[in-house]
């Protein structure tokens, strides 16, 4: 009996422990503005990252050479106080501000973004996003390692570390000139020894080698590069930094405003290897917050950074970014005052708030960059048929499908590119017209949907995602006839689906990284790798290759106009509506403007729970 | 084998004082005064019947959508509409068409002669049906022509009618229920059952067993099984045979749920063990097996009821989860589980479509009411204790 | 006593190599990969990422390394996010470990009270509503049961804050909502074990020797009555461990719930192992514990 108790009086004790502990655990300070950032960020480093909500985070903390205009998201001077242009557009000359300060309170020198960009570019880092600092000439060669050079380029050889250094430190570096891939070694044994003639040495290189495997002669070593000289982007002095470009780029300034291009503190990267630099305690910004602690699932906390240049502009002292995974709940959070801004509300919710009138208060929907589309697999069978392709986008009623599952009042898609891009005209494919469509079908051999092979509409598990897929299903079948059926998968299985190219058709959607038609139309060139079609058009190719090397700005939309015109004629995918943002915001909040890329810049935005009349979202387009 | 012996105080009815009563007889006989047990009994026969009859019911088609309609309330009146329609013309060719064709070969032309079969059914909404419901169908025009019941609960997203999405949902649900609950019963009790008796070793080893598939996430091994049955070659396969999505569920919940029918299976056969009557089972040298089978499993009976009524709504729910991962029920076809999906989405406190929570939950509340009560009244009728009322 | 504890750990520690192994090969057999995206990399990048994390390797190396590593105490950094597993784990499991707590006490309490009361008193009006209210707790799925009671405790009659961890009130309703199904069951289960003990013939014996009712239910009748409770204690905190998934994210609670899923969905392969063999120990310890209390609560029964 004692025994019993005993055990009792201990459960009740930990029970009541534990409830005490959890709740002390969670008390904090509260923060001045806190918003919702979707997920939990996978990390704080520039290189590793590709998502928006890390976007978001990093902007804040880190600074490019320039910065965006909190109301048009076009680029000024950030870091860098002022930027010379060269007159064939490949040189930008950026000479960065003198009062730039990391937070720390050592200076921003040209070599802290030489530092960042070659990071980004090693191989050995890994970077997903490297691919947007491949416009500088030479940093794809770069990347791409051994394969990049050729016998005769000018190499730099990194020999491996003892194993208790940090992995990300940079081994000792040769430089030399490259005379062989595939040399032999002089046992004879392997074939596959690079040889790099340093200084008046001819030394012979295994490149992956472990420390220990030394044979015949041969010196292990991590890799091979082209040597970072030859790349386009240099130091002059500590405040003078030179990008050139392979070819006139006129979205550069824009890119330098994205994350790949940050500048990096290398003391601190070097000492604490990664991940351990990003932690609160270790980590060096020059942005205009800094991290103050991270609690995963929780929330991420930012305070005003101290070593801003521009300091006096930044009106919020503390900021609170929650990761909350819950739509609902985080909506929840919203109507109860938790949560200041919204970045993301269900469909439904959004529909009923309009219809209650809170377009006046706080909800202003905006199509921002981004397109909804389905991918068609020409390898299958009727899909190969361009007058197929052309019935099933011609049967569709987009009107439908955005009233009923969306509501926010997205727009209907009829080309790839989204309005919003200055200078630029979207191209379409012909609006719906179920009559022409069962003609079509019937052309290509299939009439009234007879004899029409069965397919499958991948998508993603997701509430929207089906009830568009359940849409679209029952109008081809309504219209043309045939029936298809519906398959969804969880976001790992789809992503793989849609690599293998293991659909009929498939969900896709696509955000602009920058505002040029360049980033939605290069997707499709022949064997691209976001094509994801098996569709090949080379007059497509030479049209979008001729637009990238166009210097006339208007010569340059003209032909990526035309691009996009075969690519609704020819119809590898069938667009189905632009994305709008479903941004909440408090009305006292201030300095928050709809952007076209839905983008919203922490360093202009502050809290006035006095102010009157309605806030910049409300009255922004 | 636990028994009881009915006596009769009328000396003329001598014959009967010889005839003993089985336990089952007994019961049934209890139960029938059970009241509550019986009411039970009969609702959940009425909704077996109703999934049953539900094509020749005046329904809307489960799968038509009226977009315009979206997210209507449920009206009472007007109570019947004609708004229901049926190519039936178009049937009696298409099904002459098929029938000229003989037995097709290959799989894509069974695939062709079944979409031609299937196509006016589906342009009116439904899922596809097989023989015996395209009858169904075909008698139910006949009857009621173009009259089928208004939304007396409502419409959703699509503009579809929820009342008789339940009644087709039922059909998927409760043969989900029923199946997957029976394979992991049938593996469980067994498990438990061996390993509780045997002790030792081979209870270690068992028990040891069952808490290694505990602990491999089930998550991992139900993509593994989708994305193996996804190659095309293999689903080709198993379409030849018959089996489809529905079919692998089930075994893949059975294969979830024995678990934690074996270890508490195995705690009530430990507990039973040093009964005095299996220590005489023991003594008379009845073998193992038939111990194990014959005497501890009948008084093993209401636990292993109890158990199945909880069980069967859990796996009529899960079975909503695993929808999201790619397995169980998917569009045109509707089960319980799906409708609660959806009406859990709905609720937010901005706007409540109570409508799509309220009646699924209603159904599902019925079903398992019954089941349970039933499942109770079983329960005290096998008791061979209890004295009757 | 000792014998049997050494004899489980034991068959802990072959339990969680086997579960190891399994799970190690099953992650890796699904398709996909921890670093898909929907915007492909370049071959050349792609390879450098294969390489950094030894993806490229052999598997029976990459399980060699991985099981080497555990072993030791490193479970090494998660794919998928810049931070390593054991932080995960000691931020969330307490938060995690105190929610379930809490939960797992509420529905005993109150499913043992519901069960006796409805045993005691069968066939009254007491024990039909209870039952009644028992099969509502199981039928709607906890995340019906958590949409509608926030609609009500959070926005129509605002007592409690809509999520969140920090404050008692905020605990109350997470709690709820997650040992809600639990205390149904155990209210079902003690119900009908209680009537079986209550049928038995010690039962009478006591009831012949003069006791009350109350020391006969609850002195002779309740203990052995909790035996089938204890069973199901096991499976209720494992249901509880993955039931918190949903609650956890309708609440915003950061503990490790919801980990569980999304981990395998992201193929975070460190963090899933991780997870898996955490939730493996959690477990065995658990049916641990039921197997003693077995003995203590039944003097027949010894431990083997």
């Amino acid at each position: 009996m004692s025994q019993r108790f005993l055990l009792i009086l201990i459960i009740v004790t930990l029970g009541i422990s534990s409830v005490a502990w959890a709740v002390l655990r969670g008390n904090l300070p509260p923060a001045d503005f806190t918003f919702h950032n979707e997920t939990e960020i996978k990390s704080m480093d520039p290189a590793t990252v590709t998502g928006i909500p890390e976007h978001r985070i990093l902007a804040a903390i880190f600074e490019g050479l320039a910065k965006p205009n909190p109301e048009t998201y076009l680029p000024e001077p950030g870091v860098a106080e002022s930027w010379d242009i060269s007159a064939d557009e490949r040189v930008y000359t950026f000479h960065l501000r003198p009062d730039a300060r990391w937070s720390n309170g050592a200076a921003v020198t040209a070599d802290d973004f030489r530092y960042g960009i070659r990071r980004m570019l090693d191989p050995m880092t890994g970077a997903r996003y490297a691919y947007q600092c491949w416009y500088i000439k030479n940093a794809r060669r770069y990347s791409a390692g051994l394969a990049g050079v050729e016998p005769g380029d000018r190499v730099e050889v990194e020999l491996n570390l003892p194993a208790s250094q940090p992995w990300t430190r940079r081994g000792e570096l040769l430089h030399g000139v490259l005379l062989s891939k595939k040399a032999t070694d002089r046992s004879g044994q392997n074939s596959n020894v690079v040889a790099v003639r340093v200084g008046n040495q001819e030394r012979q290189f295994l490149v992956g080698a472990d420390t220990q495997e030394a044979p015949g002669g041969v010196e292990p070593c991590r890799q091979v590069l082209l040597d970072f000289r030859e790349v386009g982007i240099e130091a002059i002095d500590d405040k003078t930094l030179v990008t050139t470009l392979e070819r006139p780029t006129p979205f550069w300034l824009q890119l330098t405003m994205h994350y790949a291009l940050f500048p990096l503190y290398r003391p601190c990267v070097e000492e604490h290897g990664s991940p351990d630099w990003t932690y609160p305690e270790n980590i060096v910004g020059n942005g205009a917050f800094r991290l103050q602690f991270r609690r995963v699932r929780d929330r991420i906390r930012l305070v005003k950074s101290d070593t801003y240049w521009d300091r006096e502009n930044v009106r919020l002292n503390i900021v609170d970014a929650l990761s909350v995974d819950s739509r609902t709940t985080a909506f929840n959070m919203y109507e109860t005052g938790r949560i200041d801004w919204l970045t993301d509300t269900e469909s439904l919710i959004v529909r009923d708030l309009l219809e209650q009138g809170r377009d006046e208060v706080d909800l202003n929907p905006a199509p921002f960059l981004c397109t909804y589309f389905y991918g068609l697999n020409l390898n299958q069978k009727p899909l190969d048929d361009v007058r197929v392709r052309q019935a099933l986008s011609l049967a569709l009623d987009r009107e439908e499908i955005t009233r009923v599952a969306m509501g926010a009042g997205e727009v209907v898609a009829y080309g790839l590119v989204p309005p919003g891009i200055p200078g630029y005209q979207s191209q379409e494919c012909h609006r719906g017209d179920p009559a022409e469509a069962r003609r079509l079908l019937s052309e290509a051999g299939y009439p009234h949907g007879i004899g029409f092979p069965k397919f499958e509409i991948l998508y993603n598990s997701d509430e929207t995602h089906q009830t568009i897929a359940e849409l679209i299903r029952k109008q081809w079948q309504r219209n043309l006839g045939i029936t298809v059926s519906m398959r969804n998968e969880e976001w790992g299985s789809y992503l793989n689906s849609q690599r293998q190219m293991n659909f009929g058709i498939c969900r896709r959607s696509w955000v602009g990284d920058y505002l040029d038609a360049n980033t939605y139309l290069d997707m499709f060139v022949t064997d691209g790798e976001n094509n994801r079609s098996g569709w090949s058009n080379l007059e497509y190719d030479r049209l979008v290759a001729d637009a990238a090397a166009e210097l006339d700005d208007e010569k340059r939309l003209r032909l990526l106009e035309s691009a996009e015109r075969i690519l609704m004629k020819e119809l590898p995918i069938i667009p189905i509506y632009y994305y709008v943002s479903r941004n909440l915001v408090r009305p006292y909040v201030r300095g928050f403007y709809n952007t076209a890329v839905d983008l919203h810049p922490l360093g202009a935005i502050y809290v006035d729970r006095d102010a009157r009349g309605r806030n910049e979202y409300l009255s922004s387009e | 084998m636990p028994g009881s012996e009915h006596h009769h105080s009328n000396a003329s009815d001598v014959r009967t004082l010889t005839k003993g009563v089985s336990l089952w007889q007994d019961a049934w006989r209890k139960l029938r005064c059970n009241r509550v047990a019986m009411f039970s009994m009969w609702i959940l026969v009425a909704i077996c019947g109703l999934a049953l009859l539900t094509p020749l019911l005046p329904l809307d088609p489960p799968d038509r959508d009226r977009t315009h309609l979206q997210y209507e309330p449920p009206q009472l009146t007007p109570l019947f509409r004609p708004t229901f329609s049926l190519d039936v013309k178009a049937i009696q060719k298409t099904s002459a068409i098929v029938a000229a064709r003989g037995d097709s070969q290959t799989l894509e032309q069974r695939q062709q002669a079944k979409d031609v079969l299937q196509k006016p059914y589906r342009a009116a909404g439904f899922p596809d049906l097989g023989p015996l419901s395209r009858w169904m169908v075909g008698a139910r025009y006949w009857l009621f022509g173009h009259w089928s019941l208004g939304p007396v609960a409502g419409r959703d997203l699509l503009g579809r009618d929820i009342f008789s999405r339940l009644f087709w949902g039922a059909r998927v649900s409760l043969i989900v229920g029923l199946v997957a609950t029976l394979v992991s019963l049938l593996i469980g009790v067994t498990w438990g059952a061996v390993a509780g008796y045997c002790g030792g070793f081979i209870d270690d080893l068992m028990m040891r067993i069952v808490d290694i598939l505990y602990s491999i996430p089930f998550i991992f091994v139900v993509i593994f099984i989708i994305t193996i049955l996804g190659q095309r070659d293999i689903k080709m396969t198993l379409e030849l045979v018959g089996i489809d999505r529905i079919t692998i569920f089930f075994l893949v919940v059975g294969a979830i749920y024995w678990l934690t029918m074996a270890r508490v299976v195995r705690g009530q056969v430990i507990s039973l063990k040093h009964e005095p009557f299996i220590e005489a089972a023991r003594a008379l040298g009845v073998s193992r097996p038939a111990i194990i089978f014959r005497h501890i499993l009948p008084n093993l009976i209401s636990i292993v009821i109890v158990y199945l009524t909880l069980t069967i709504p859990r796996v009529m729910l899960f079975e909503a989860f695993l929808s999201f991962l790619g397995l169980g029920v998917e569009p045109p076809d509707v089960s319980w589980g799906l409708l609660a999906n959806e009406g859990i989405k709905v609720i937010n406190p901005v706007r409540i479509y109570w409508w799509l929570i309220v009646f699924p939950s209603v159904a599902l509340g019925i079903t398992l009411f019954s089941l349970n009560f039933l499942g109770d009244g079983l329960r005290d009728a096998l008791d061979p204790k209890m004295e009757t009322k | 006593m000792i014998s049997f504890l050494v004899k489980r750990f034991l068959w802990m520690i072959v339990t969680l190599w086997v579960v190891f192994t399994v799970s190690f090969f099953l992650m890796r057999a699904v398709p996909g990969g921890p670093f898909d995206s929907e915007r492909n990399l370049p071959p050349e990048i792609e390879a450098n990422m294969m390489r950094r994390y030894h993806l490229d390797d052999p598997l029976w190396k990459q399980y060699w390394r991985q099981l080497s590593n555990t072993v030791r105490g490193d479970l090494g950094d998660c794919f998928r996010r810049d931070l390593p597993v054991d932080r995960y784990i000691r931020e969330g499991l307490p938060v995690s470990a105190a929610l379930g707590l809490l939960a797992l006490v509420f529905s005993m309490v109150l499913g043992i009270t519901a069960g006796i009361v409805s045993a005691v008193y069968r066939g009254s009006v007491s024990d039909l509503t209870l039952r009644s209210v028992a099969t509502v707790g199981i039928a709607l799925p906890n995340f019906v049961i958590a949409g509608l009671a926030i609609i009500w405790f959070v926005f129509l009659f605002p007592v409690f804050p809509a999520a969140g961890w920090g404050s008692v009130r905020q605990l109350i309703l997470p709690a709820f909502c997650l040992g809600a199904p639990y205390a149904a069951y155990v209210a079902r289960i003690m119900r009908t074990s209680m009537l079986d003990v209550l049928s038995q013939d010690y039962i009478r014996t006591a009831r012949a020797k003069g006791l009350t009712q109350r020391q006969v239910v609850l002195r002779h009748a309740l203990p052995g009555a909790l035996l089938p409770i204890m069973s199901f204690l096991g499976p209720a905190t494992a249901g509880i461990l993955t039931g918190s998934l949903v609650v956890e994210r309708i609440f915003y609670i950061p503990g490790l719930g919801s980990h569980f899923v999304q981990a395998a969905l992201d193929r975070d392969y460190t963090l899933a192992m991780g997870l898996v063999l955490l939730y493996t120990v959690l477990l065995y310890t658990m049916n641990v514990l039921v197997d003693i209390s077995y003995a203590l609560l039944d003097p027949r029964i010894e431990l083997e």
